[in-house]
């Protein structure tokens, strides 16, 4: 049955494998701090009126990021007035609500400064008299979404071998665990430099699950014994395959001296006339063609007669020392001679030619596929297409090509070489027409072959094997410590881009130049201003990183005037701060005061809603 | 639907008592999907330019640019970066990690790039 679902709720891995997710991934109602999709949210809300199995007849709050647009204000509200009848609606700001909840525990007073870090940005909004002052807030397109991102990137960087187990997930989970923030970046990370003690202190190591290869024990005597006894059984094979072969081509060569033998006794006993009808059956066409013809077989018969007499001698020491094929001399090449000189000639030549197809073969595929390592989640397909050489070359190629010279002469095309530019362009890469690897790949077949038969220990080794292409060649076994992530200069400097953006190439100020900018945009004056640094509240998921008071206390004390006032506290629960004081207000007896209906709504209109803004001091 | 996922109550129901318009009959099934708008067009729509500049707005409430000096860090170590690389334009700490920057291949050079927001895109 084919219907397409949508599924709400927690990433469930064990319920998901029911359905097929693989068209579409998670998605988010949010774009930023925006909601966007308002089918997506929809349905997250009505999973919650399931979940509770309430019918919703009384007003509503509604959170809101700081200066909502108002067009998503108006879906959202219309969203509820239509779809779920509710009867009236308010919209406040988060992070206005967390400070008023922590106001009213005496954590901060009416005038101060809430930084509130979230997901996807940070935000930093004065308060004065209890009301948020939004003409002076202030806000950074940087959140928790961008430490993790950041990461996440850079672990997989380092260790692309374990890019697997390097989920979303899990790094968010290793970002709450151990990243903190320095008091002072560039010291800290001159720390690490100079390879300190206290840095390998701070160096944080996570072993992945590994299982160690099974080692193998240094080859016995007995290992040695009978490596070597079949290593001479294989050199006896082979000197019984060249034994077979000498003996015969030497009775080849004694039938044929027999045949030609017989014809020259004919051809003296018969008469000058008939010669040619004789010789007319045989392909020789006189009779000192036939006399020549016997004398090369007897001298080739001698010849390998001859040899076997050498050879045999050869062998035997052969046999007895393993080393000998050093002091052989180079000639003796053929396999009749010395047959496991041949062989290791055949294996190298093998192992040549068998690099330098594969390395054809990489060359081609690169070209024509995209390479596999790229990017998937920064960058288009375009990016990640032309990243390799190969294709990069041809972009160089065609750019140039295109490129209007303008004022100096067009010479393209006087010489025919230049036309041949096009085919170098050609997206094809020579399937057809290049002869070059063939000679090769033959050659290379040609050779496996022969070895297969010979030689019992050779495994062909198929192109499949070319499927590593992305690992180094592993000259050693692989060990405990290639199997560990280390976390060392990464712990601070990701979630330094809280406090320099730019370090992420996002041109905006940083937490502690915000609180700065907020403050000079409230133009309040000198002792408010002192007020309000007297009484800083962090808020936001992104807040909890160890070691972020102090480091925004020192940014602050920086840019402030000498001897100002500077506290800086944390919310009590800086991640729900924002419901429970959301909640608190909308419990207060005077919150239905602050909705809107549904009548409200449709008579004023969406400028009336753009100005709708909630008094928090109720 | 097999039990454990109707346990779970991962789908929802078709049709709700409590609501006034299902779910269904707002966005049929089948028919193309209403393409919402994103963000920039969000913020384009809204047209702040007609409104007067000092009331604040979801544009203007936008950090500006750093003022403090730029701390350029190396790319792939992290350590101070004093060093800039023309060709790769990555910036470096020593010579070691300049080593292990000429020996990397390209796609890993534009991923570093692309942290910083700085990768050539080939469009």
């Amino acid at each position: 049955m084919r219907e397409t679902v949508t599924v709400v709720g927690d990433h469930n891995p064990a319920l998901l494998k029911y359905f097929d997710c693989t068209r579409s991934g998670p998605r988010s109602a949010f774009d930023g701090n925006v909601v966007y999709q308002f089918e997506i949210m929809e349905y997250a809300q009505l999973e919650i009126s399931v979940m509770f199995g309430i019918l919703i007849n009384h007003p509503v709050l509604i959170t809101e990021c700081a200066c909502n647009p108002v067009q998503s204000r108006s879906k959202i509200a219309e969203l509820l007035f239509e779809s779920y009848g509710v009867p009236s609606v308010a919209f406040g700001v988060d992070a206005a609500f967390s400070y008023k909840y922590n106001q009213q525990f005496g954590i901060c007073s009416k005038d101060g400064l809430a930084i509130c870090s979230g997901f996807n940005t940070s935000h930093v909004i004065p308060f004065l008299n209890g009301e948020p002052v939004y003409e002076a807030c202030c806000r950074t397109n940087v959140g928790g979404y961008h430490v993790t991102d950041y990461l996440k990137q850079l672990l997989s960087l380092k260790y692309p071998h374990h890019m697997s187990k390097l989920t979303w997930e899990k790094v968010e989970d290793l970002k709450m665990e151990h990243c903190y923030i320095a008091p002072d970046y560039a010291s800290e990370v001159r720390l690490f430099q100079k390879g300190d003690k206290k840095a390998e202190e701070k160096t944080r190591c996570w072993q992945l699950p590994w299982t160690p290869t099974p080692v193998e024990e240094a080859p016995s005597e007995e290992e040695i014994a009978r490596k070597a006894a079949l290593k001479e059984k294989q050199g006896q094979r082979l000197r019984e395959m060249a034994e077979a072969k000498r003996f015969n081509r030497i009775n080849d060569l004694e039938n044929e001296i027999r045949d030609l033998d017989m014809l020259l006794q004919r051809l003296r006993h018969v008469a000058e006339n008939d010669i040619p009808s004789i010789l007319g059956k045989t392909v020789y066409t006189s009779k000192q063609d036939v006399e020549s013809a016997l004398v090369k077989a007897t001298q080739s018969l001698r010849k390998a007669k001859g040899e076997p007499v050498e050879s045999v001698e050869k062998m035997d020491p052969s046999s007895t020392e393993k080393y000998n094929l050093i002091n052989v001399p180079d000639e003796m090449l053929t396999p009749d001679q010395n047959p496991e000189r041949y062989l290791e000639e055949l294996r190298a030549k093998h192992r040549d030619l068998s690099e330098k197809v594969e390395q054809r073969k990489k060359l081609k595929t690169n070209g024509g596929h995209s390479n596999g390592n790229h990017n998937g989640s920064g960058g288009g397909v375009g990016r990640g297409e032309r990243l390799n050489s190969s294709q990069r070359e041809r972009m160089r190629l065609l750019t140039t090509a295109a490129f209007d010279r303008g004022k100096g002469e067009d010479t393209f095309g006087t010489k025919d070489e230049d036309w041949q530019l096009y085919k170098l362009m050609s997206r094809d890469n020579d399937d057809d027409d290049d002869d070059k690897p063939d000679p090769d790949e033959a050659e290379l077949a040609r050779i496996s072959s022969r070895l297969q038969e010979i030689d019992p220990t050779f495994i062909f080794k198929s192109e499949a094997g070319s499927s590593s292409a992305a690992e180094a060649p592993r000259f050693r076994p692989l060990t405990k410590e290639d199997f560990q992530i280390i976390l060392g200069v990464e712990r601070f400097r990701c979630p330094e881009i809280l406090f320099n953006p730019n370090l992420i190439g996002i041109e905006q100020a940083g937490l502690d130049e915000m609180a700065g900018i907020s403050i000079r945009r409230s133009e309040a004056s000198k002792g408010v201003e002192e007020r309000i640094t007297n009484s800083i509240l962090l808020t936001g998921g992104s807040c909890l990183f160890p070691g972020m008071s102090e480091r925004l206390e020192a940014g602050i004390r920086m840019i402030r005037p000498c001897g100002t006032p500077i506290k800086i506290v944390k919310a009590s629960d800086p991640i729900l701060d924002a419901w429970r004081g959301a909640s608190a207000y909308a419990a207060a007896m005077q919150f239905p005061h602050q909705t809107f209906s549904r009548m409200d709504y449709y008579e004023k209109g969406e400028d009336w809603l753009r100005s709708y803004q909630l008094r928090y001091t109720i | 639907m097999e039990p454990e996922v109707v346990e779970a109550e991962l789908v929802l129901p078709t049709h709700m008592k409590f609501k006034k318009i299902q779910m269904y009959e707002k966005y049929p099934k089948g028919q193309a999907r209403v393409r919402w708008k994103h963000l920039k067009q969000i913020i384009q729509a809204e047209n702040y330019q007609n409104y007067p500049p000092n009331e604040p707005n979801y544009v203007n409430i936008e950090s500006p640019p750093s003022t403090h000096p730029c701390k350029r860090i190396c790319d792939i170590t992290g350590y101070e970066a004093p060093y800039f690389d023309p060709r790769t334009k990555l910036h470096y700490a020593n010579a070691e990690v300049f080593k292990v920057i000429r020996s990397l291949p390209n796609d890993y050079v534009q991923r570093y790039l692309a942290l910083r927001n700085a990768a050539v895109v080939l469009r």
